[in-house]
């Protein structure tokens, strides 16, 4: 016999899935269950083995980019201890040949500019504020434009009005003006040094498969920004740690976590999500059906395109995901010299739109651009860019291809690098469809582009998280509020049941 | 270079020798005859007394095929495909999601797994965008089957003469495969007159075989090649509407109020919200089914005598159209305008002037008393006409 919940959650990512699972009131019945995750993601992750165990998450960053909305709602703290760092404090290190790394503060600045120096704070401010009014557009639950919106969105609409109203006149005529532009365009504004103009581009396209020439740039740049709380991640703990935090708060409500449990199947009955069917067979009934699960996974694969109306399913096969990161993790003997923290090797804006130029016709950047993480002996590395669609070969051979890419890059600028590996293991954008779900290996759950955000994510008319199926909401980084795992969308769900 | 002439059908070498008005239409991209004479009497007449031969080859045709092709069809239109028998027709429209008119056209059903569908307009992007993870291939056929259009009482009788087999035991909306004088075609008890017919299916390159074929053995029952004006008379009569003239399809209507309904359109029948699991509108049908329609198409007569007295007034006799009028005519109750005819005509087998009128509710109820604009001597005015139920003619022949 099938058992019966108020709510499951299916596809209970550590951040947007799992926090709107401790959003739900206590007196509901509800499961979540992580699909397809074989690791034990919300403990420390075993990525070698059980004896080699790093402490990594395997596709996140090292830090969350969760939300700190979340933090006082939830009262995580109670639950783990974790704190919040504030922005200020978050620095990333492009590094160069010579081995003179920089560091992103107005100080390390000022050796290579003074004038950088001097507009640094001015930009971090711009930056902060932009930051502020996207984290309330992405808190406002859009409207299902071209329908007519009733009272409840208006008012959050008013909210966001207001807050770029506070914003004063100049500050929200540059954040509008901002978004489409280019990163180049944007950085090219305050600073005149290759290095800065390069190392802060290129947080415009971290994740995304854009090149920072390219229109839009400027948003993903002030989305990164605002994900991150600055250059680099806040340090809310680490993505492991907040999961189990999230996943203690889901226990202490009386919600219940299964994991390794994929699912097949959503169950639909005229146009009514009824429950899930999991691979094993088994089958799970609930009042309401949350898919954290990207959007083209959630509708073409699990509820199938007999059960939607034509025009959504178009718009759903036309979201744009194109995955292009790979990750490489690498665990050493710790003579590898790399400094701890985040680093990235942006040398200059025509390499990263070189780096990018590469994955429009299939190829895998030769010079790519890394952001690497390093913690002790670990050494892991975000590299782009890597299609998802190769024009040639498959990627079971050009694996070790990006290995060998990213190695290479790397000990260009700490030669120790190469003979201090011991292991490594690399995932790809395959990788990231076949064991992780995420359809092209799209990290964001679709491409963060001007046509794919605020009320056209994931597709126009369905920004509200509802679907064309009753009972079925979609509460990833596919919606509104995405991409990332900042929550947000997590959170905005709960809202609107 | 581009060629933006229009087309014209494998029948062409025959129709134009025959055209003497010169009196050509475009169709779907095609040239088809409007009229073979001067007047439409002759072919008007051919279609409801003997058998009036009608060149329909620019009709939009699809064949599905495939494992899920009833799945498909099922989907996209609004009758319960699942249902039909392998050698039946059925008669539908589709919609979009928001339950409003799409197009309309006839599904027969050819084998178990193959299905031709008919159309006024392309829908090969939307039938495409329907079968979305569906074993089934689409392939438009519209300029590879040349179709015949044999309407009248005659036209049974004439088939007995050419066919292979006898086409006496084809019912209402079944078809059958056939020969004519060896010829393979297809032949569908179908037709857009309201009156006894067939619709002849073949390869284009036995079009003019299949001509000759029946023009020679027709010869002696008053066969008449009919251009699509007299046919547009006679499917007035038939209370059958006409997409771009009675209708806005909804994928390319520029506002809301110019979409319809099937239940606007009449087409209740059509609309099989019994049948199981999802169809293209479903659920903006099933409400307006239990909420009602605003609007309904409905037949208007018009009051002959009303119309000689607002004649009498300037000296004239009533001035009658010669042909159906694809003009919108305002619809009044007093002085407020409750809707509009979209075809109106004379019928001369009913010697009535008619018209299908879009009216508001509570007007469309059948009996109420209404004003039907026509035009005077330059002058708009408003003759008395009746809500009346279509079909306004139905011979006792169509379906036996």
């Amino acid at each position: 016999m099938a058992t019966h919940y108020d709510n499951y959650h299916h596809g209970a990512g550590h951040s947007n899935g799992f926090l709107l699972l401790a959003y739900l009131p206590t007196k509901q019945k509800f499961l979540g269950l992580r699909t397809r995750f074989h690791h034990r993601q919300f403990r420390k992750i075993q990525i070698f083995g059980d004896n080699d165990s790093i402490d990594f998450p395997t596709i996140c960053e090292r830090d969350s980019s969760c939300s700190r909305h979340y933090f006082k709602d939830l009262k995580l703290r109670t639950h783990t201890g974790l704190t919040v760092d504030s922005c200020s404090e978050n620095h990333s290190s492009p590094v160069q040949t010579d081995g003179n790394h920089l560091t992103l503060d107005a100080e390390s600045i000022k050796r290579i500019s003074e004038k950088d120096a001097a507009c640094f704070p001015e930009f971090v401010r711009f930056m902060n504020k932009c930051a502020s009014i996207l984290d309330t557009a992405y808190a406002t639950i859009m409207p299902r434009l071209p329908m007519n919106f009733g009272i409840k969105e208006g008012f959050g609409l008013m909210e966001l009005g207001l807050e770029l109203k506070l914003a004063g006149r100049k500050d929200m005529l540059n954040f509008i003006r901002a978004l489409p532009m280019t990163a180049q365009e944007l950085v090219e504004e305050y600073f005149e040094s290759e290095i800065v103009k390069a190392a802060i581009a290129s947080l415009g396209i971290h994740g995304f498969t854009l090149g920072p020439m390219g229109a839009g740039t400027g948003y993903t740049l002030i989305h990164n920004w605002m994900n991150r709380g600055g250059l680099a991640h806040v340090n809310v703990g680490k993505a492991g740690e907040i999961t189990q935090a999230l996943a203690n708060a889901i226990k202490a409500s009386g919600g219940e976590i299964r994991t390794e449990a994929e699912v097949a199947s959503i169950k639909v009955e005229s146009q009514i999500a009824k429950g899930v069917v999991l691979a094993n067979g088994e089958e799970i009934l609930a009042n309401q059906i949350l898919s954290s699960a990207d959007p083209k996974h959630t509708f073409l694969k699990l509820v199938g395109a007999q059960d939607l109306p034509p025009e959504f399913v178009w718009h759903t096969q036309s979201i744009k995901m194109r995955g292009s990161v790979a990750k490489i993790h690498l665990q050493t003997n710790g003579s590898h010299g790399i400094p701890e923290g985040t680093l990235v090797v942006a040398p200059s804006i025509k390499y990263l739109e070189k780096a990018y130029d590469a994955t429009k016709y299939g190829e895998i950047s030769e010079k790519p651009y890394l952001e690497v993480t390093t913690s002790g002996n670990a050494v892991s590395i975000h590299f782009q860019f890597a299609p998802y669609n190769l024009k040639l070969g498959t990627w079971n051979v050009e694996r070790e291809k990006v290995e060998k890419l990213a190695i290479d890059t790397l000990a260009e600028y700490f030669p120790n690098l190469k003979s201090s590996i011991v292991n490594r293991k690399s995932i790809t954008p395959q990788d990231l469809e076949s064991i992780y779900g995420l359809t092209e290996g799209d990290l964001n759950h679709g491409q963060l582009m001007l046509d794919q955000f605020l009320f056209m994510r994931p597709i126009p008319g369905w920004s509200n998280h509802k679907t064309p199926i009753d009972n079925l909401y979609l509460c990833g980084s596919g919606v509104h509020g995405g991409g990332g795992v900042s929550g947000v969308s997590g959170r905005n769900v709960v809202r609107v049941l | 270079m581009l060629n933006l002439n229009l087309k014209t059908t494998p029948f062409h070498e025959r129709t134009s020798a025959l055209c003497q008005p010169q009196n050509w239409r475009k169709w779907a991209g095609y040239f088809v005859v409007g009229s073979y004479e001067h007047v439409l009497d002759r072919e008007y007449w051919a279609i409801r007394n003997s058998a009036a031969l009608i060149d329909v080859t620019p009709l939009m045709k699809y064949i599905i095929k495939g494992k899920d092709a009833a799945a498909l069809l099922h989907r996209v239109t609004t009758r319960n495909v699942h249902k039909m028998k392998v050698g039946q027709v059925a008669y539908t429209g589709w919609c979009d999601e928001e339950g409003k008119m799409i197009d309309d056209g006839t599904i027969s059903r050819l084998e178990e797994s193959t299905f031709r569908l008919t159309a006024a307009e392309p829908n090969l992007r939307w039938l495409t965008m329907n079968a979305v993870g569906m074993d089934v291939s689409i392939t438009e056929v519209t300029d590879d089957v040349a179709a015949l259009s044999f309407q009248g009482p005659n036209t049974r009788k004439v088939l007995n003469l050419v066919c292979e087999k006898p086409v006496d035991e084809l019912k209402y909306f079944r078809l059958m495969t056939n020969k004519i004088h060896g010829v393979e075609v297809t032949i569908s008890r179908t037709g857009y007159t309201g009156d006894l017919g067939y619709e002849i299916w073949m390869d284009n390159k036995d079009a003019l075989k299949v001509w000759d074929a029946l023009m020679e053995a027709g010869s002696d029952y008053g066969i008449t090649p009919v251009g699509i004006l007299a046919m547009d008379m006679a499917r007035v009569e038939a209370g059958l509407f006409m997409l771009d003239v009675d209708y806005t399809s909804a994928s390319h209507a520029w506002i809301e109020s110019q979409k319809s309904s099937p239940f606007e359109l009449g087409l209740d029948w059509t609309v099989a919200l019994d049948k199981p699991g999802y169809f293209v509108g479903r659920r903006a049908l099933e409400k307006e089914k239990r909420e009602g329609s605003a609007w309904k198409m409905v037949g208007l007569a018009v009051d002959w005598v009303g119309m000689e007295n607002i004649f009498k007034q300037v000296g004239l006799p009533p001035q009658i159209p010669g042909s159906a009028v694809r003009a919108s005519l305002p619809v009044m109750v007093g002085n407020v305008q409750v809707g509009y005819a979209s075809t109106s005509t004379w019928s001369p087998l009913l010697k009535t002037y008619i018209a299908l009128a879009h009216l508001q509710k509570p007007y469309y109820e059948i009996g109420t008393d209404v004003r039907m604009e026509i035009t005077v001597e330059h002058h708009r005015q408003h003759a008395p006409a009746k809500v009346v139920k279509l079909p306004f003619y139905e011979p006792e022949w169509k379906k036996k």
